[in-house]
Formats: structure tokens, C-alpha cells, sequence
């Protein structure tokens, strides 16, 4: 965490510049400030790293509240993520402006929104940020604080006021009752969100789609009675597995064969759900480290097929759960070819799959000394070693996205105008159609392809980084979770 | 090494056989430079996954980055100083020396040295102080120097620097001069420097 103190470089951007970024990035929860301890006037700002990296994964959040709850709700999410910071009323007034926007029909009143704002609360998608404290206007950096009880409370948000504005079609809501209760996304609730997705998938793709609507509420009581910050969750009764499966609208073969589905899940090698203990007909947990090692190692196995074949993947599963071994009992255990064996071998070995342990075994001082060459599967190393490559290839997916759109701005923009442009003429009816044609034709075909192509790119490299995201997920659970057992 | 231990002989400590190649075959090929910044791809990447998730994905990334480019937030460079939009950034939640450019802002770009002639009257007799040491400091080096020309040599690139350092001339109000080292700024001796903060440059600038 790195301490700068303000303007740390005028001469090169100049300092307006410089205070206005500083004070967009704190807007966005990206950096935070304190009052350094030397001086209580000069603030000392800080970088919030994981904020930064979590920018990537907005559609994710998005796309992930719109399945939950629905779209009033998604447009909440939306406006929040675009302001940055901001009061309910003020979500409340934009979303209700956007959604009008679209549908040309006032179909949704602010009362609604306040609800689906409530709902986004309670289950903590949204956290309030600290409030001002009271002498804090005085101060030059004014001090943020926030009780644990209050940061899911929704205020009482006067709906008239906005009602009134919306009606006026005015662009900003004037000022309001809880302006000073601010919002923000609560990055927290949705890394465990992203988290549980991957292992309700999980389940569904190891049994089948109800099992894996049965780990959804299973997990959602867990979350309930949990820490999440533990390793393990606190276990949970089969009675109570039992009533939640009944009360929730669940399919009916779930219902009839929930003890079936449940032991399939319990008695599949994921460790997806552990049984520690058989009172009140069964306790079930989750163990986070057994689950995420298992996932971590079921990518890396992916990764190493892809990349070298599945006779070096055979080697590379078969050390790894073996522990250590030689040489020549991989191969004759693995049955390929000593040469080819070999050559799998130092290939991994090279990209730093494999590690390797020397045991000396002198026997007399008369004859040479002898070794003995293990290799090993080292987990957190090798885990390590895929995460910073997935790192790099997600920044080299962005870097050559953000080449490709500057270097041809101008063709990207000028194929935009005269998109928007056809629309506009295809929308009034009166316009001959030798206009619209000779429009379409200030463009050259040829440039019309290399825009097609430019968006293909485009696309395909938000789908890897959307992809690589996804793997730099699991590997850095795995290694949360490692370390906290420790 | 193997090979050089107490035994007799020419026993080394590994067996030909064990290094995976008989003996008329040629050893393993030398490297002679760097591996290659893009090396070949042996085995083609699996096709990405397109499914509805990912392409509400795709839309939603390109909405987002296009409402942030064009919303207010959005920082160019070059901004047009005598017009601009306010920020909506909630800025009694932020520190205050973050806060100052906006007032400031609204006076127009002559009046600017003037205001901060009357500025400089405003500050703290702990600041005067240090200023006043700082000149000296200065004016002794340009003794020692002997040579009156460089001064103004620097007092005319300093008044082409103004134009665009107007702006750090600004924040003398609340700065901590006691607390920083000169010595960067008497190393170049720009008679512009006195009043700007030296934290960057010491990263930048200074040369051994």
C-alpha cells in the first residue's frame, strides 16, 4: 500500500489535472485517504487494489443481479456503478430516467425502485459508505466513520420530490433528504456471489441440474450461518437442508429424491459437501480449501493438457498425487515411452510444473556419490506461477484491445456517425431510397470489413479477459483459502 | 561435480543411460539466446465460450465504457481552463486541498500572477521565512557561479514554463515547506521553482 502524498507530479500533467483524478478515483472507490499521522491537514492517499481489478467484472455483477432479481433492479446497479458514489434518491431519480428513456411509457414509479432498492440492501449487494463525522467539515481531511448495524440500512427516502422532478424531466435532483447517506457496491458480497456460481456449476456439471439447484439453497444456508471470512463453513443439519428444500419452490424431483441428490453430492470427489458428524440426521458442511484445491488442480490439469498434450498431463496428475517420484517409476507407471516420458518431463519441469527434489545418498566415501532425483508437484508454486501468467494474459488481451480501437478511432467513429445517421433517416419515412443508399456509400465496402473485423477483435478479446477472469478467480480462492488453514 | 570424489578412476556419479540418450546419439542442442519473444504456438487454444451469459457480457462491457468515456468523469487532457464543467464528485466528503481548484478556476487566466501577488501576503510568516532562507541560498549559488546570465537564461524559461505551470503556482496555501529538502530546486536553480512542491522532482531529477 503505497502513501503519496498529493501532487506527487505536476510538472507533468499539471496540477489541476492531478487533484481532479484523485478526487474521480476516491468518487469510484478506487482510492481512500486518511489524514497522515505527522499532520493532521495533509491527507495521505492510498490505492484500492482489488477495487481496481474488480472494474473488469461490472457486466459480472450485472449480469448476475439480473438473473437474481430483474431488470429495475439491474438499472440500479447500473447507475450506481456509474456514479460511483452516490444517495438512494439520487440512484432512485437517474434509474427512474434511464428506464424511461427506454421504454417511452412511465412504467416504473420511484416507489417501486425504492423497493428494489431495499431488496439489493438486505441481502448486502449495496453498502453505505462511512458518513462525515460531526466536526469533519471543519477539518481539512475530514474523517469517515460507520457502525456495523447501520451499513445495510436504508433510509426513508421522500418519493414525491422525485416523483415531481421526473415529471419536469429535469437532468439532476436537486437537493434531498438523505443527501448525505451515501451508497456504494459492496465488492465483498459479490466475490462471494461469483464464487458460489462457480461452484453451483460445479455441481450441476459433476450430477446434473437439480443437484445443482440443491447446492444453490444449500449454500445460500450456509451463507446465512456463517462467517465468511472462515475456511469452513458452520455445519448444517439435514432436518434443516430438509425444510429448506420444502418451503422453497423447488422442482418436484428434487423434492422426491433430495436424499439420493444429496448423498451424490456428499460422496463426489470435489468435496462439495463434507459430512463431519451425524447428529440431527446428518451435518454438513463446506471445507473452502478442499473445494478450491480441487478446482485449482482441475484447472491446472486443463491448462497442461491444452498445452503439452495428454501424455504429459498423464505425468503431471500422476505426480501430483503421488507426491514424489522418480524418474523412472513415472514412466513405467504412466506407461509411455522412456524417451517420450523424458521429454514431458523436462518440458514441464521447464514451464515450472514440476519441482524437483534432490536426496543425496552417500554410501562410502570410496564410491561415487549417488542421488536420488524426485519430482514433485509444489501447489501454491505452481498456482502461483499459472496466476501471474493469467495475469499477463489478461493485460496483454487489453493492451491490444485498447491498440486496435485507438489506432483506427477515426474509421470507428466515422462507421458510428453514419450508422447513426441511417437510423435516423430509416426512421423517417419520407426519405427516398437513393439517399440512403448513396449514404451508405461515403463508406468504401473494404473499410466496412476492416470495421467488421476491428469488432470481431474486439469482441473476442473481452471474451478472453471475461475468460482469464475467471481462472484468476479460482486460483486466487484457492490461495486465500490455503493460507487462512494455515 | 560427480566425478571428482575419492573414488579412482573415471566413475562419474551418473549413468549415460539415466540422462535418456545412448552414447552415439548427440547430446541435447546448446542455447545460444534468448528465447524468443513470441514463441510458437504448438497446440491451438480451445475456441472461446459463447453463450448467453458472455454475449450479455460483451454488450453490457461496451455500454458501460461508453457511458464512462462520455460522462463527466472522463479526463482529457486537454481541458479548455475558462470553460468547464463542474464535477460530480461529492466533494464535501474529500479532502480540502482537493477542493481548491474549483474557486480558483472561475478567475479568468490574466488576472491570475496578480492574484498571486496577494496571495503571497496572506501566508504565514513561517513560509516567508523559509522563502527568504531558500533566496539566499539561491543568490549565494549564483555568486559562487559567477555567472549573472544563467539567471536570466532561467528567468526567460520560466516565463515560458508559467504558462503551463500556472496552475502549481496555486497551492501555496496549505503546503508543508519545512518538512521537504530544497535541494533539488536550488540544483537547477529555476527561479520558478521556489514556490513549487518539490516531491515529485526528487524521484525524477535528481542526477549523480
Amino acid at each position: 500500500m503505497e502513501k503519496l502524498s498529493a501532487k506527487s507530479d505536476p510538472i507533468y500533467l499539471g496540477e489541476a489535472i492531478v487533484k481532479k483524478a484523485l478526487a474521480v478515483m476516491i468518487q469510484h472507490n478506487l482510492v481512500k485517504f486518511q489524514a497522515s499521522e505527522r499532520n493532521n491537514n495533509v491527507a495521505e492517499y492510498s490505492m484500492m487494489h482489488h477495487n481496481v481489478y474488480c472494474l473488469i467484472r461490472y457486466p459480472k455483477y450485472l449480469y448476475m443481479i439480473k438473473r437474481i432479481y430483474g431488470t429495475s433492479e439491474e438499472i440500479l446497479l447500473e447507475i450506481l456503478l456509474n456514479l460511483g458514489q452516490a444517495s438512494a434518491s439520487n440512484v432512485i431519480f437517474h434509474s427512474a430516467n434511464r428506464l424511461n428513456e427506454a421504454n417511452d411509457s412511465e412504467v416504473l414509479s420511484p416507489s417501486a425502485l425504492h423497493q428494489s432498492f431495499q431488496r439489493l440492501a438486505q441481502d448486502n449487494f449495496i453498502i453505505r459508505c462511512p458518513k462525515l463525522a460531526e466536526n469533519a467539515t471543519l477539518l481539512k481531511v475530514p474523517t469517515l466513520e460507520i457502525e456495523e448495524k447501520e451499513k445495510f440500512a436504508v433510509p426513508n427516502v421522500e418519493i414525491e420530490p422525485i416523483a415531481r422532478m421526473l415529471k419536469e424531466k429535469a437532468t439532476q435532483l436537486g437537493g434531498h433528504c438523505d443527501s448525505e447517506i451515501i451508497w456504494r457496491v459492496n465488492h465483498e458480497r459479490f466475490d462471494i456471489e461469483l464464487r458460489n456460481v462457480i461452484l453451483v456449476n460445479a455441481a450441476a456439471r459433476r450430477v446434473d441440474t437439480t443437484a445443482g439447484e440443491l447446492y444453490h439453497l444449500i449454500l445460500k444456508l450456509w451463507r446465512e450461518s456463517s462467517n465468511p471470512d472462515s475456511p469452513a463453513t458452520t455445519p448444517v443439519s439435514y432436518n434443516v437442508i430438509k425444510d429448506a428444500v420444502r418451503k422453497n419452490d423447488s422442482s418436484p424431483i428434487l423434492l422426491e429424491h433430495f436424499d439420493h441428490y444429496l448423498r451424490v453430492l456428499h460422496e463426489d470427489s470435489a468435496g462439495l459437501i463434507d459430512k463431519p458428524g451425524d447428529a440431527g440426521g446428518g451435518q454438513f458442511n463446506l471445507d473452502y480449501s478442499k473445494v478450491f484445491e480441487n478446482l485449482a488442480c482441475a484447472s491446472l490439469d486443463s491448462i497442461v493438457l491444452e498445452r503439452f498434450g495428454s501424455k504429459a498431463l498423464r505425468l503431471f496428475r500422476l505426480t501430483r498425487i503421488q507426491k514424489f517420484m522418480e524418474q523412472d517409476q513415472m514412466q513405467n507407471v504412466a506407461m509411455i515411452p522412456a524417451k517420450e516420458a523424458k521429454m514431458f518431463t523436462y518440458k514441464l519441469l521447464e514451464h515450472n510444473f514440476l519441482q524437483i527434489k534432490e536426496l543425496k545418498k552417500g554410501t562410502s566415501n570410496f564410491a561415487p556419490v549417488k542421488s536420488f532425483i524426485l519430482y514433485h508437484v509444489d501447489l501454491p508454486q505452481v498456482v502461483r506461477t499459472v496466476l501471474e501468467a493469467s495475469y499477463k494474459g489478461l493485460f496483454n488481451a487489453m493492451v491490444r484491445q485498447m491498440h486496435d480501437l485507438t489506432e483506427n478511432k477515426r474509421l470507428l467513429e466515422k462507421h458510428a456517425m453514419l450508422e447513426s445517421m441511417l437510423e435516423r433517416l430509416k426512421g423517417d419515412d419520407g426519405v427516398p431510397e437513393e439517399e440512403i443508399a448513396e449514404l451508405s456509400d461515403t463508406m468504401h465496402p473494404a473499410e466496412k470489413s476492416l470495421v467488421e473485423k476491428i469488432h470481431l477483435m474486439s469482441d473476442n478479446l473481452t471474451l478472453g479477459q471475461t475468460q482469464a477472469d475467471e481462472t484468476i478467480l479460482i486460483l486466487e480462492s484457492y490461495l486465500k483459502f490455503k493460507s487462512k488453514e494455515l | 561435480m560427480g566425478g571428482r570424489g575419492r573414488g579412482r578412476g573415471n566413475a562419474v556419479s551418473f549413468n549415460i543411460e539415466q540422462l535418456g540418450f545412448g552414447r552415439g546419439e548427440a547430446g541435447p542442442v546448446s542455447v545460444t539466446q534468448p528465447p524468443p519473444l513470441f514463441p510458437s504456438l504448438e497446440n491451438r487454444p480451445l475456441p472461446l465460450i459463447k453463450d448467453v451469459e458472455n454475449e450479455y457480457i460483451l454488450v453490457t462491457q461496451k455500454d458501460l465504457s461508453t457511458r464512462m468515456r462520455n460522462s463527466p468523469f472522463y479526463l482529457k487532457k486537454s481541458e479548455n481552463p475558462s470553460y468547464e464543467k463542474e464535477l460530480p464528485v461529492l466533494w464535501n466528503r474529500m479532502p480540502a486541498e482537493l477542493r481548491e481548484t474549483l474557486p480558483k478556476r472561475l478567475a479568468t487566466g490574466n488576472s491570475k500572477v496578480t492574484l498571486n501577488a496577494k496571495k503571497k501576503k496572506v501566508e504565514d510568516p513561517d513560509k516567508i521565512f523559509a522563502k527568504l532562507e531558500k533566496k539566499e541560498r539561491n543568490e549565494s549559488e549564483v555568486e559562487e557561479d559567477g555567472d549573472g546570465k544563467e539567471d536570466e537564461d532561467d528567468q526567460d524559461k520560466s516565463d515560458d514554463e508559467k504558462v503551463e505551470n500556472e496552475d502549481d503556482v496555486e497551492e501555496d496555501l496549505d503546503e508543508e515547506m519545512d518538512d521537504h529538502t530544497d535541494y533539488a530546486n536550488n540544483y537547477f536553480e529555476n527561479g520558478e521553482a521556489y514556490l513549487e512542491d518539490e516531491e515529485g522532482q526528487d524521484d525524477g531529477e535528481a542526477q549523480f
